[in-house]
């Protein structure tokens, strides 16, 4: 598998294909145990996840989990706990703001206490903190309203065109097809076909088996 | 099957032997072994739904202060005073266990450890009957018919027939149906649940059979001892009851027997550094707990190519 | 009850409950991050004293540099334990647990075979006279245990909300796994939060060192009422500490002055009987105990 800088690569399959999997492996929370997974040459497959987030990589993870008892803006720097150059800290903060207005006004909120997709906000803005060259997304659009999906589709194809390359897993193929430029398909921990987004999602095999015909 | 009788056999024949191998002054060591071996065994059984109490030693004293008032107080003779202790203690096991079972993990370790202090409080509060701080003292000793036990190797035999049905009941228990519920509770008490197991049900029912088997060691070593105090129960020897658990394992049935037996070997060796000995225990304890976390069962796999060469003992230890 | 003895009592509790806190919350702290419980903090609380009675008595420094003093080398000695014991039994919470059971013996032992089994030691308070209130008298020595105890619960909430590995030990104990895709260090926050916890205790076993008879043994009659405390205010829960430190520094300081000591502890046991039944997550708790 590969990703390339500032590209939108797009993992689709069924549950237990692998998907999550993969995402852990990358960013340190399981260790594979054959393969080797490399970033900018460094070879992340033994390295802690907070060893993992100084190289650059930022998960965004299933389900969100924002911290609950803490603010949003607390949850936000968190994300920028590596970081130490203050201002560019304050500078992305607006910077998630501007992605996120909803997230300004409810700044002091318990994280814990918002709806599914302000949480999912919060999440990914807490991702974008630490300044990263790569995003994991693990299935952004899962039990939000349609509404809400494209919000979130919107904004993780602005935060790509500002240069941080994602990975992106989705349940949603269809969202998921016409944000990435690429895509790999998996079943049962194997890749069964990769290519070129656009052209994977008029495969006859794909429409049938993840498209819904 | 015949290994196993003749495993048995060769065990039963070493624990009748004992008493003629050892100095008369070491009987005392291996009475108290019998006493720790039914304690320990049934502290296990507790453990296997994965409830670790705190409360074992005090609920051991409930047997023994229910066993020495009973004889005291009512007169009633040994050989009735032991049972009807064991239920008396299994019925206050139950009402310690009440509370706890919507707990688990630190909820259930810290709280049992409370409301076993809260009964050995109760002790030292009461001085009727319990005889206050200073306990009870005259406690008769232990006779059945004609048979005085008084001396260490009748008492040693008797013992030795009490443990020995004690934990072949307990073995029975833990092969049977229920023991194996204990062990899914540990497993996953959720999945239990959704599969329509009462796990408060089974949980409180492991630690009131525990309780019972407590109890009858604490009644034997009540009339061994003529005298108990709140001091006997304590909760630094709850950490001494912990260690055998921990030093035998908990996986197998015998491995807190094993444990027993280990550490009160350790404890006869290092007799000249009495006073240092809750510190080895307490070193014993972390080594285990962090280098060798399944306790000596996991060493077992090992030993057991070794035991298996002497005939028996091997298929026991399976 | 007279109204001096009120008032005594009342003055009393407030000095009891301020220890209770200090030695509550580092259990919280430790159990909100590592989700382990350490037996031995009552060894910690005894340490802490140990270490007025070898810089004060023995050694003549001045007694609040003594108090201070208990902060840095009990920290240390909860650092080790961490080290030790913690992280390698990390994830088995019953082993963590009775390991720490284990170090209890041991310190125990080392200090009795240093200073005597059973010794005690009278520690002179440096602060002789007392406050007169309404026909009350109470002592300075204890008096001062109050504004520390407030400072260091103060110092504590400062910390956790406004310094930044502190909002990174808040977020360790509410996601362990997303705080370090965060970037933030497990094993550093637990050091961190045992080192608190450790230094903390230091600090109020050397409070009360001139107070009450110093032995190796001190610990474990405390660290039942701070388990209980911990119960009480639910598991995790600072502030439930804190509440529940106050509720059971009252309860036992009136049980005992009304009854007697044993009555006071029983009472405690009562409580949380009570509330493990009704409300098994604690006062303030999230998590159910």
């Amino acid at each position: 598998m590969d990703v390339e800088q500032g590209t939108i690569v797009t993992l689709i399959g069924n549950n237990g294909a692998g998907k999550t999997t993969t995402l852990r492996a990358i960013t340190g929370l399981n260790h594979p145990s054959s393969g080797e997974i490399l970033f900018d040459g460094h070879n992340l497959n033994k390295l802690a996840p907070e060893k993992i987030n100084r190289l650059g990589i930022a998960h965004v993870p299933e389900g969100r989990r924002v911290f609950p008892q803490m603010t949003v803006l607390e949850n936000l720097e968190m994300g920028a706990y590596l970081r130490k150059d203050k201002n560019a800290i304050r500078q992305d903060i607006d910077m998630v703001f501007n992605h996120f207005p909803v997230l300004k006004e409810r700044i002091k909120q318990l994280a814990g206490t918002m709806s599914g997709g302000q949480q999912q906000m919060v999440a990914m803005g807490r991702a974008l903190m630490s300044a990263p060259k790569m995003i994991v997304m693990d299935e952004p659009s899962h039990g939000l309203a349609p509404i809400m999906c494209l919000e979130i589709a919107r904004i993780i194809r602005e935060i790509n065109k500002k240069g941080t390359t994602i990975i992106l897993v989705e349940q949603n193929a269809m969202l998921a097809l016409s944000l990435a430029d690429r895509a790999y398909v998996l079943d049962t921990g194997n890749v069964i076909l990769e290519g070129d987004a656009k052209e994977l999602k008029e495969n006859d095999d794909v429409k049938k088996a993840y498209l819904g015909g | 099957m015949w290994k196993k009788i003749s495993g048995l056999a060769i065990i039963g024949i070493i624990f009748c032997s004992l008493p003629y191998m050892v100095e008369l002054y070491r009987m005392e060591v291996l009475i108290v072994l019998l006493f720790n071996l039914i304690l320990a065994q049934s502290y296990r059984l507790v453990n296997t739904t994965g409830d670790w109490s705190l409360s074992h030693i005090v609920v051991m004293g409930v047997g023994a202060y229910s066993s020495a008032l009973i004889t005291k107080l009512l007169g009633w003779p040994f050989w009735l005073s032991l049972p009807v202790s064991g239920l008396v203690t299994a019925f206050i096991g139950f009402l310690i266990v009440f509370p706890l079972l919507r707990t688990i993990g630190f909820g259930f370790f810290i709280g049992s450890f409370a409301l076993g202090e809260f009964v050995r409080l109760i002790w030292v509060k009461f001085r009727d009957p319990f005889g206050g701080p200073r306990g009870l003292i005259n406690i008769p000793s232990a006779e059945i018919g004609p048979i005085d036990l008084y001396q260490p190797i009748p008492f040693y035999y008797f013992c030795l027939i009490i443990a020995a049905i004690s934990i072949w009941i307990m073995y029975r228990i833990d092969r049977s149906h229920i023991g194996d519920t204990f062990k899914a509770i540990h497993t996953d008490p959720v999945l239990c649940e959704t599969i329509g197991i009462r796990v408060p049900r089974y949980r409180a029912m492991a630690f009131v059979i525990g309780a019972f088997f407590a109890g009858i060691a604490g009644a034997l070593m009540a009339h061994h001892q003529g005298a108990i105090d709140p001091h006997n129960f304590e909760a630094t020897l709850m950490v001494y009851l912990i260690i055998y658990v921990v030093v035998g394992g908990i996986e197998t049935f015998w491995g807190a027997a094993l444990g027993v037996i280990v550490m009160t070997v350790i404890f006869e060796i290092t007799r000249p550094l009495e006073e240092w000995r809750p510190l080895i225990a307490g070193c014993i304890l972390i080594l285990f707990l962090v280098v060798m976390p399944g306790g000596l069962d996991v060493l077992l796999p090992k030993t057991m190519k070794l035991f298996r060469k002497i005939p028996g003992i091997g298929q026991l230890f399976t | 009850m007279e109204v001096s003895t009120l008032i005594q009592t009342i003055a009393n509790s407030l000095v009891q409950s301020s220890v209770y806190a200090t030695l509550a919350i580092g259990l919280a702290l430790g159990f909100g991050v590592m989700k382990m419980a350490n037996f031995a903090h009552g060894e910690f609380y005894m340490l802490g004293a140990y270490v007025v009675f070898f810089l004060y008595t023995t050694w003549g420094l001045p007694y609040p540099l003594a108090v201070l003093a208990a902060l840095p080398i009990i920290a240390l000695v909860g650092m080790l334990t961490e080290r030790l014991i913690f992280r390698p039994t990390k994830g088995n919470v019953l082993a963590g647990f009775m390991a720490t059971a284990g170090l209890t013996f041991i310190l125990q032992v080392l200090v009795g075979q240093a200073w005597g089994v059973g010794l005690m030691r009278a520690i002179e308070t440096p602060y002789k006279g007392a406050w007169e209130v309404a026909g009350a008298f109470i002592g300075w020595q204890r008096l001062i245990i109050i504004p520390v105890a407030i400072l260091m619960i103060t110092a504590l909430w400062y910390f956790l909300y406004h310094v930044k590995i502190g909002k990174a030990l808040r977020a360790c104990a509410q996601d362990p796994e997303v705080a370090a895709l965060q970037g933030i260090s497990i094993n550093k926050i637990t050091l961190t939060a045992m080192a608190i916890a450790g230094g903390y205790a230091g600090i109020a076993g050397a409070l009360m060192a001139p107070i009450q008879p110093v032995t190796p043994y001190m610990g474990h009659d405390i660290i039942i009422i701070c388990f209980i405390i911990v119960i009480v205010g639910g598991m995790e829960s600072i502030a439930g500490a804190v509440l529940a430190s106050f509720i059971l520094g009252f309860i036992h300081t009136f049980m005992t002055t009304l009854y007697d000591s044993i009555v006071a502890i029983m009472a405690g046991v009562a409580l949380m009987a009570l509330i493990l039944i009704v409300k098994p997550e604690g006062l303030l708790g999230k998590v159910k105990a």
